[in-house]
């Protein structure tokens, strides 16, 4: 299986890297600052077609292949989280569709999510659902040729900000979550939907994280993704790929963190020498670079088996957000430790990379939950009868 | 062939352009290393009247090419028969967008030597030599007409290459360009005309510069910088950050695509000295930068590099100079 | 009404370059990027492409096999094809060199605008379009910060000494543009996944008729002795002083220098 980057995916890292350099780079300050989210920053991406690449070219989009996405959420990361979860999330949002959605489905919502003119959220956790998905309780009651929706969402990314959102609820409340969830689309513009909060945050700022309220929200059956019941598998499917992108964005923050280490510890001198001259700061520098550039390839080469269709993708999508997660945390620390003094001010960017690295340990599934997942894989290729875990 | 240096004068509004000043004595310096002698190309509104006058910056003869307002490349056709029949060894044309222009259709019409633009030229041995900086600076680079090579050669000289001589007494001999083939050259015209209300000054002509940049942060920002121009007695430049932000006209730009310009004295206030900047204004004789970043790059290659607040510092240093200047007036 | 831009691949500013033993330019391994002037016009042709002025967009190039990157670069920001005119008896070309072959090009694509931005970055002279307009006998329009097509006439606006005139020619012309077009648009990824398919054609020497013998050979120009700069006097810094007290040192320093 071979994952060396191609001619095109050296282009494409050009491209994002300018784009993220000269227009995305300059923004990420005041976007932490004001934790105001980056409309104009969504109009450039689209406009630039960086919003479609998950998509087919007959809805509008430019298909590029898993690593190729990886590198454009990886670029733009490296200039700012937040700004890096437009593409992330709008992936996300449309997974369900595109992996279970019908044709009529993908016709009505791909095109104006490929272009960027809608944006899409993914509506799955609630208070007290996180982890533990099955325990959702917001229900979808039948009625004639609609369903209802009632209830509430939690840690919604981009929730507040988006046209559309696939949005889980129990169908069958008898049969609990594992069989009695279904997948909706839900247009955030029907009444009885409400985004009444956004949380104050760690990190991401200028990513809306929110609450979403459903009353009585009417949603036509035509918008029922997949059967009923089939609502824990899609998300389970979705989040199996997403992940992906998550490393990815966990690998441009930390190389990010790094790039601003390197350059700072080479023009910094106390002592009457360079910082970076001092074997201690080198021997720092190197385990963040070596650290990051595997958390690099063992994402690119889940990317890979995702277009390979491998059948043990979770394993592959798992160890890669696992390490690149707990790689960013690290490198983004030891960034601030390379910057001393200055690391810890708002007038250098690793303060806001190590708090924006954070949720890459937490989001779409936990550390801990992909370590349960890498396990379960784990055993199975031994034989190991892991149903009752 | 003769040793005669050619080189162009263009006339406006009734006057000759500093650059044919210049030109004019740098052409009589070049001829009399030559044994040549140095003869005007004259065009332009005043051409007629003006170009005997040229003789008293060093012009021995001066040849009429026109004496109409039209844009300057339409003078090609005039310009192409009359090098041609000098027979010259070298026509110095002013780097400027005329100069450039009517330089390119001598080298596109009659194949010679190119050169510059220059800072230096000089005629060795019968053999020109010219001095170019290239390579955004970083080289200087020595050259001349390779051996077997047609005259004349065609030189852009940079503005303040050569200051015009004061107080000559002679008086060009004027003659009429040869009769010019017909050149498709000449079919450019003037559609329409927007003189801006106030005269802007040629910042090539300027012997103090005071520039601002970014740092100035809007128009009402030139003002000290205006203040201190006008109590050294120089001209108000700026950077392109500053022209595209509409702060002042875009004549004022400095710059790899504004003016070149080659002052006694240049102070940059609120500019970082970005290349773009640099190559318009590095071969001033003394730079002066006031910026408050430590590590702003125009700091590297300034004289004096004052580090501070430019809303403080130079409205403090109009006020010593002028303290000073008022001390010797008394 | 068809635009031919003209563009050249150059070293990227800031890259370290040096001349060679025998005092040429040295290309080789350096970041090579489209002479960011000629992407000033770029952008006019394509806007003029937007506004429906034209309707065809042609690239030409002359340059080492390499410069169709450049090509391919400018094919991402719009336009509809690209021809690269490329030859080993072009290596090291001469300002006239470069004119005559892309004024031959120029004639075999008759373009109704020729168009070209203000000058190269790496080796400055500027002489290209006016000796191009001078061999094909057709007007020339320099300096322009915005070019107009209507009518069968081009003109340019172009900054005079106080304001701005707009020059006018019959097409065909070769026309330049300035930096005050305004922002080169960045190539979209859709963009730069078309560019790929548009069509590049390269042509040699053959196909334009001309005489490699004629164009190559030495060089009109001799560069004899290639040296560093005067060394400057290091820097002096004036920091940390209250506004009055450096001022009376700036003055005192331009006065020891006799320059107030």
């Amino acid at each position: 299986m071979s994952y060396l980057p191609s001619t095109e995916h050296d282009e494409l890292r050009a491209m994002v890297r300018e784009l993220a350099d000269e227009q995305i780079a300059p923004r990420a300050a005041a976007i932490d600052e004001t934790a105001e989210f980056p409309h104009d920053l969504k109009e450039l991406l689209a406009q630039q077609d960086l919003l479609g690449t998950c998509f087919e070219e007959r809805h509008g989009g430019t298909a590029l292949d898993t690593v190729a996405q990886c590198i454009l959420v990886e670029e733009i990361a490296r200039a700012d989280a937040t700004t890096s979860l437009i593409p992330i999330v709008q992936k996300l949002g449309a997974l369900p569709i595109l992996l279970s959605g019908s044709e009529e489905q993908k016709d009505r919502y791909l095109p104006r999510l490929a272009s960027g003119e809608w944006l899409i959220a993914f509506a799955l956790t609630e208070a007290a659902a996180g982890s533990d998905v099955a325990a959702n309780r917001m229900r979808a009651t039948r009625d004639g040729d609609d369903y209802v929706l009632n209830g509430s969402k939690r840690f919604i990314t981009h929730g507040s900000v988006a046209n559309v959102l696939t949005v889980f609820a129990l169908t069958d409340p008898q049969a609990g979550g594992r069989k009695g969830m279904s997948a909706f689309i839900v247009e955030t513009d029907t009444p009885g939907f409400a985004a009444p909060r956004v949380e104050h945050k760690m990190g991401i700022r200028g990513s809306p994280t929110a609450e979403l309220t459903f009353d009585d929200v009417r949603v036509p059956s035509g918008n029922r993704i997949g059967q009923d019941g089939e609502g824990f598998k899609i998300a389970m499917a979705t989040l199996d790929r997403s992940r992906l992108s998550i490393a990815a964005q966990a690998v441009g923050i930390a190389q990010g963190a790094l790039d601003a280490s390197v350059s700072y510890a080479s023009d910094r001198t106390q002592f009457g020498q360079r910082v970076s001259d001092f074997q201690g700061i080198q021997w720092m520098l190197a385990d963040m670079s070596a650290q990051t550039e595997a958390a690099r390839q063992l994402t690119y080469a889940a990317a890979a088996r995702v277009d390979a269709h491998a059948p043990d993708l979770p394993y592959w999508t798992s160890s890669a957000k696992l390490v690149a997660g707990d790689t960013a945390m690290r490198v983004t620390t030891d960034a601030v430790q390379v910057l001393g003094g200055y690391g810890y001010i708002t007038e250098y960017p690793v303060e806001r990379m190590m708090r924006d690295a954070k949720i890459t340990q937490l989001y779409e599934g936990t550390q801990q939950i992909q370590r349960l997942v890498v396990a379960r894989q784990l055993l199975q290729r031994a034989g190991v009868d892991t149903r009752g875990s | 062939m003769s040793n005669d240096i050619l080189f162009l004068a263009e006339f406006a509004g009734g006057n000759p352009a500093r650059s044919a000043l210049e030109l004019a004595t740098g052409a009589a310096e070049l001829a009399s290393q030559s044994g040549g002698s140095a003869v005007a190309l004259a065009y332009g509104s005043g051409a007629a009247s003006g170009a005997a006058g040229l003789g008293a910056h060093g012009a021995a003869r001066a040849i009429v090419l026109g004496d109409e307002d039209r844009p300057a490349i339409t003078y090609a056709g005039s310009l192409v028969a009359a090098v041609r029949e000098a027979q010259a060894l070298a026509v110095l044309a002013p780097a400027t967008p005329n100069g450039r222009d009517l330089a390119a259709a001598l080298v596109g019409t009659l194949h010679v030597p190119a050169f510059g633009p220059v800072r230096a030229a000089r005629v060795v041995d019968g053999v020109l030599e010219t001095e170019q900086a290239t390579l955004q600076g970083s080289v200087i680079t020595t050259a001349r007409p390779s051996d077997g090579a047609p005259a004349p050669s065609v030189v852009l000289v940079l503005a303040n290459t050569f200051t015009p001589a004061e107080g000559g007494a002679g008086s060009a001999d004027v003659s009429q360009a040869p009769a010019a083939a017909g050149s498709a050259l000449s079919r450019a015209s003037v559609a329409e005309s927007h003189p801006a209300e106030a005269k802007v000054v040629n910042l090539e002509e300027a012997t103090v510069i005071v520039a601002g940049g970014r740092g100035v942060g809007g128009e009402e920002g030139f003002g000290p910088l205006r203040d201190l121009a006008a109590a050294l007695g120089g001209a108000v430049g700026a950077s392109r950050a500053a022209a595209d932000a509409g702060w002042i006209p875009y004549q004022l730009q400095i710059g790899q695509t504004g003016k070149v310009v080659k002052p006694a004295l240049y102070i940059g206030a609120g500019i970082s000295g970005a290349i773009q900047h640099r190559v318009g204004m590095q071969t001033a004789e003394h730079v002066v930068a006031i910026n408050r970043d430590p590590d702003a790059p125009i700091g590297e290659f300034a004289d004096l590099f004052v580090v501070g607040d430019l809303f403080q510092i130079v409205p403090a240093l109009t006020e010593e100079i002028r303290r000073r200047k008022g001390h010797e007036g008394a | 009404m068809k635009i031919v831009v003209c563009i050249k691949q150059v070293p990227a500013t800031g890259a370290d370059k040096r001349y060679t033993d025998d005092l040429r330019l040295d290309r080789a391994g350096v970041e090579a990027i489209i002479n960011p002037l000629d992407e000033y016009a770029i952008e006019q042709a394509l806007r003029l492409a937007d506004d429906g002025s034209a309707d065809a967009v042609t690239y030409l190039s002359m340059g080492p096999e390499q410069a169709s990157e450049a090509l391919r670069r400018a094919l991402a920001m719009g336009g509809d094809d690209a021809v690269l005119v490329t030859d080993p008896a072009l290596a090291g070309a001469d300002e006239w060199a470069t004119a005559k072959v892309l004024a031959a090009a120029l004639d075999k694509l008759a373009p109704d605008v020729a168009l070209m931005g203000m000058a190269s970055d790496d080796a400055r002279g500027s002489l290209v379009p006016g000796a191009v307009a001078a061999m094909r006998d057709v007007p020339l329009l320099s300096y322009g910060s915005e070019l107009a097509v209507a009518g069968g006439e081009a003109r340019v606006r172009r900054l005079s000494a106080t304001g701005f005139d707009w020059i006018a020619a019959p097409l065909p012309v070769v026309a330049t543009v300035t930096d005050q077009v305004g922002e080169p648009r960045y190539a979209s990824l859709k963009g730069i996944m078309a560019a790929k398919r548009k069509p590049l054609e390269t042509w040699s020497l053959g196909d334009l008729g001309l005489d490699a013998g004629e164009l190559s050979g030495a060089a009109l120009t001799t560069v004899t002795d290639a040296r560093p700069p005067e060394a400057k006097a290091p820097t002096e810094r004036i920091e940390n002083l209250p506004p009055a007290e450096a001022a009376a040192k700036i003055a005192d320093w331009l006065a020891a220098r006799k320059l107030i």
